[in-house]
């Protein structure tokens, strides 16, 4: 099932996300070389790039329901259709986070609330958003690709279930009645787009951008952050832009409604930021038979407010259903989308289309954060034309190629045997598997930036150099060390470094205190316990809180709580700094950043950053 | 001086439903100094103005205890504390929630010694300023109100669940401690009485701290009140004390000039302004539906409302990063709003 299922509701708005972007520099880390100009904004390429005061708000603003579906068919009457999508009524708005300064690709989504609500506030459902990071970030913006615009081209994906979902009263929305019968275990699936991101100081909607999505029903035993059913790959080129102008895109066929359900809702380009489509000609979807392709109806993604009324998922044939004959020919063969400009002769070969012989794999949760010791309980599907494919063996494999290691930053992704796992994993009869990937302590090889990550990327077993293969679909991963603080711990002793770094990286702090002040802690005891003591799903989590591994979070709190006969906490006495040797760098990635993308830094400089696409077959045979 | 509705007095004739709306009352008008006292402190820059901060923050503070001793009260006798309505937000520039139309206008306005001076410290002025022996005595004070509520209260009236009780280890458990009966009820109420106005015969509360009217005469003098090194046994109590203790200054350039009682209608629509105050305005609305939830459901619930008391702080200090105009910038308007 999931989201894209005959039964589901489209929504749009708003979105915002307001990081603090001076942890977007590994080198900002360093205390013994921060500058207090690094806290500027945009001043230059040393500074703290374009958000440097961010909170980390993660928020829904003005988002409404714009279309719902029962049935495959449009839902009119419904009050569904007046309400609004709003984030939480009850405690303190969602933050979302990057993984680490060499891993800003999987910036998640913490604490937030999702509610469905009518125009005067009164709730019909709830739940709560469970942690998942963006993917097929693109730049979507195809025609301002040379305008000096940062990540507002960008348009990502997220997908994930809510879950504890509380039901209000539904009794005058069908639609809700239905999807409230048609879930699993309190839970939904809810998938949106966020694109045309405002990240312009002073425009009133600076780190606001847009967002449409799509919330349906989910069931057990599926995975939560992606959708089982036909995976259509694009070629990219160097940058990991589609050549084909269409980005990569889930379809599933409905066979109850005789209809292929695709959502192009981060497939097709824009014309401007946060603009509509781009009229690319005629875009249709087809199925391979023998050895031509066979339509299966047009999209009309050029129809006014055509994104925000579906999200840009659309179930083909529109004006017919599928016949036995097709779905039983769909069933084995290849799904695609081509594209006519106009007055263009029709394209021979595809825009985007499912691989040769239709095989997926994906990991269902594809972010960890890992303490020494620990170990990620990694769950994997592995498909063939969307259905589970029963004993699939599956490789796996160190990659790093994802991860950003800037010019004389830290290397990323040694030394590699910090993590361990098996180099393939079969599937059960349900074509699920999982595997751990257990950690040991790096050993500080980043110095000044705790721990060391990492990449695991799963693919099909023995697929050949050539088969396409999403860069996105990688298992990213954290490793921190082990701290050991000094006995009895104090500020001086232990903590001030962690301190004074996280003063550095997040200015938004001063708003509450100065952290890198003895006194100024001792005045906040009592909210700093709470704060250090939340779990990380908590919005009131700090944003260093996730930055923390448990034995940091761990002695602090010790810390904290251990008073002395005055009150507060063990100062004791300054020592010299200690010469922080420097981190092993160097091999940066392939691509040259002008200065201007350098000094806006965000995702376009951390995309320019990654190392390129590894050659995945040749590497997965060698294994 | 606040001076309070006549009938608000005529309501407590003894009944258990008058007692109730009494004490909603006090619960409403307990809340209504709070976004004055907080609009002040995010006027105050990180950093800046330490002191002054430090002194808004620690009224804030028991006013918020206040009204967790005024929730736990109503819970105590049996009723239901209302606060998650438009209705509950009183309107700013306005008079506090059952005082009289003619009285003080209380405003959302940045920290200054006019603010303090016209507002705070009329808001907390006792019925016997110590520095003031010959005013004339108004019926209806905040004090006198409390008393009131006192002696009408009767053992039989405690009928609510003890489950309902907030305590919490944010404020001292000889400040917060579950009301479950008439002598538990009347010294919470003297805890409220006491804090906000201090004693007839001495500025401080039972634990020596001193009244909020007090403190926000520190600002006022611009000098920590210390006892009078030449007071003897005879000094009379308005001798006793006087602000010549460690200067208090306020710098005008560690306070951000928002603007004077925002509102809604104020800020053009689509403005960065009206964006952050949405927003704002939506997670303090989150704030009293998480109290509703705090004060009748789920006290455990007290550190989310502290989480969110937070985020409000974080965003409040980022709109007061909006230009207006000339040296003008935004600040939030404490107004109902379901959603973002």
């Amino acid at each position: 099932m999931s989201y894209l299922t005959p039964l589901r509701l489209h929504f749009a708005g708003k979105f915002q996300a307001s990081p603090s972007t001076v942890n977007n520099n590994a080198l900002h880390f360093n205390n013994a070389t921060f500058q207090p100009s690094d806290q500027r904004r945009e001043a230059g390429q040393t500074d703290g790039w374009w958000n440097p005061s961010g909170d980390a708000l993660f928020r829904l603003a003005e988002c409404k329901v714009t279309s719902a579906f029962r049935d495959g068919m449009p839902v009119s009457e419904d009050p569904v259709l007046t309400m609004r999508i709003a984030d939480t009524d009850r405690k303190a708005p969602g933050k979302m986070a990057d993984l680490d300064p060499e891993q800003q690709m999987v910036s998640e989504i913490w604490g937030l609330e999702v509610r469905i609500c009518t125009d005067d506030g009164k709730n019909l459902l709830r739940g709560e958003y469970e942690t998942t990071a963006f993917t097929e970030l693109w730049a979507r913006d195809i025609v301002d690709l040379s305008n000096p615009v940062g990540d507002s081209k960008f348009s990502a994906v997220y997908q994930t279930v809510l879950t504890n979902v509380e039901w209000f009263d539904t009794s005058s929305s069908p639609f809700l009645e239905e999807l409230r019968k048609s879930t699993d275990d309190s839970e939904l699936s809810i998938k949106f787009n966020v694109d045309g991101y405002d990240m312009t100081w002073g425009s009133p909607f600076f780190t606001y951008g847009r967002i449409v999505g799509t919330i349906g029903p989910q069931r057990k035993n599926e995975p939560k952050r992606f959708t089982l059913g036909r995976h259509l790959m694009p070629n990219l080129d160097g940058n990991g832009n589609p050549i084909g102008q269409i980005f990569f895109c889930p379809a599933v066929v409905d066979k109850r409604t005789a209809r292929i359900i695709i959502d192009a809702g981060n497939a097709l380009p824009t014309n401007g930021i946060g603009g509509p489509q781009l009229d690319i000609g005629n875009v249709w979807m087809a199925y391979r038979k023998g050895a031509q392709w066979q339509s299966v109806g047009e999209i009309d993604y050029l129809k006014p407010e055509w994104y925000s009324n579906t999200a840009g998922v659309v179930a083909l044939p529109a004006d017919r259903t599928l016949t036995r004959t097709e779905l039983a020919e769909i069933a084995d063969s290849p799904i695609a989308l081509f594209a006519q400009s106009k007055g263009a002769p029709p394209p021979p070969q595809p825009a985007i289309s499912e691989p040769e012989n239709g095989q997926y794999v994906r990991a269902d949760r594809f972010v960890f954060r890992l303490n020494p010791g620990e170990q990620a309980e990694v769950e994997l599907w592995a498909t063939q034309w969307g259905r589970p494919q029963p004993g699939a063996p599956v490789t796996l494999t160190a990659d790093p190629s994802g991860l950003q290691a800037g010019t004389g930053w830290p290397n990323v992704a040694v030394p590699l045997d910090a993590i361990s796992f098996p180099p393939t994993v079969t599937c059960d009869n349900a074509g699920r598997a999982t595997f751990s990937i257990k950690a040991s302590p790096p050993n500080n090889p980043r110095c000044y930036i705790d721990g060391q990550v990492y990449g695991v990327r799963p693919l099909p077993a023995g697929i050949l150099s050539d088969y396409p293969v999403n860069p996105w679909d990688f298992v990213s991963l954290l490793v921190w060390d082990q701290f050991v603080p000094d006995d009895p711990i104090t500020w001086y002793g232990s903590l001030q470094p962690i301190f004074q770094q996280y003063a550095n990286l997040y200015p938004v702090m001063q708003r509450f205190l100065d952290l890198s002040s003895f006194d100024s802690i001792c005045a906040n005891l009592q909210i700093l316990c709470l704060a250090f003591g939340l779990n990380m799903d908590n919005p009131n989590s700090m944003p260093v809180t996730r930055d923390l591994s448990a034995s940091k979070r761990k002695a602090i709190l010790k810390w904290l709580t251990t008073l002395d006969a005055d009150g507060k906490p063990a100062l004791g006495t300054p020592k010299p700094n200690g010469e922080c040797p420097t981190a092993p760098s160097g091999d940066a990635g392939p691509a040259t950043l002008s200065p201007q993308m350098i000094a806006r830094g965000g995702k376009e400089a951390a995309m320019l950053r990654r190392k390129g696409a590894p050659n995945y077959g040749a590497s997965t045979e060698a294994q | 001086m606040i001076v309070l509705e006549d009938s608000l007095f005529h309501r407590l004739d003894g009944s258990i439903k008058g007692l109730r709306h009494a004490v909603q009352a006090a619960i409403e008008l307990e809340h209504a100094t709070i976004p004055p006292y907080l609009y002040a402190l995010y006027s105050i820059k990180p950093g800046k103005n330490v002191e002054v901060a430090q002194i808004i923050r620690s009224v804030v503070r028991e006013e918020m205890l206040h009204m967790t001793i005024a929730c736990n009260l109503l819970n105590a006798i049996g009723g239901t504390p209302e606060i998650d309505s438009p209705g509950f937000l009183p309107k700013y520039p306005g008079p506090l929630p059952h005082s009289v139309q003619s009285g003080l206008v209380v405003t959302l306005a940045p920290v200054s010694i006019a603010q303090v001076k016209n507002v705070f410290a009329k808001i907390e002025e006792p019925e016997i300023p110590l520095d003031f022996p010959d005013i004339v005595l108004p019926p209806t004070t905040i004090g006198k109100f409390y008393r009131k509520i006192s002696d009408t209260l009767k053992s039989g009236d405690f009928t609510g669940h003890p489950k309902q009780q907030v305590t919490a280890a944010w404020w001292p458990s000889d400040q917060l401690f579950p009301i479950t009966d008439l002598v538990s009820a009347r010294s919470a109420i003297e805890i409220i009485v006491e804090q906000g106005e201090g004693t007839t015969t001495s500025p401080t509360d039972q634990s020596l701290e001193f009244a909020h009217y007090y403190r926000f005469e520190e600002i006022i003098h611009k000098h920590r009140l210390i006892k009078n090194p030449h007071a003897g046994p005879s000094t009379p109590p308005n001798k006793r004390y006087i602000y010549r203790g460690v200067r208090i200054p306020l710098d005008r350039k560690g306070v951000q000039p928002l603007i004077v009682n925002p509102a809604v209608k104020g800020y053009p629509s689509g403005s960065a302004a009206a964006v952050a105050n949405d927003a704002f305005n939506a997670t303090y609305t989150a704030l009293l539906h998480c109290l509703q939830s705090v004060f009748t459901v789920n006290p455990q619930q007290l550190a989310t409302s502290i989480g969110i008391m937070e985020s409000l702080k974080d965003q409040a200090l980022a709109m007061s990063q909006i230009p207006l105009g000339t040296n003008l910038y935004a600040g939030p308007t404490f107004e109902y709003r379901k959603f973002n």
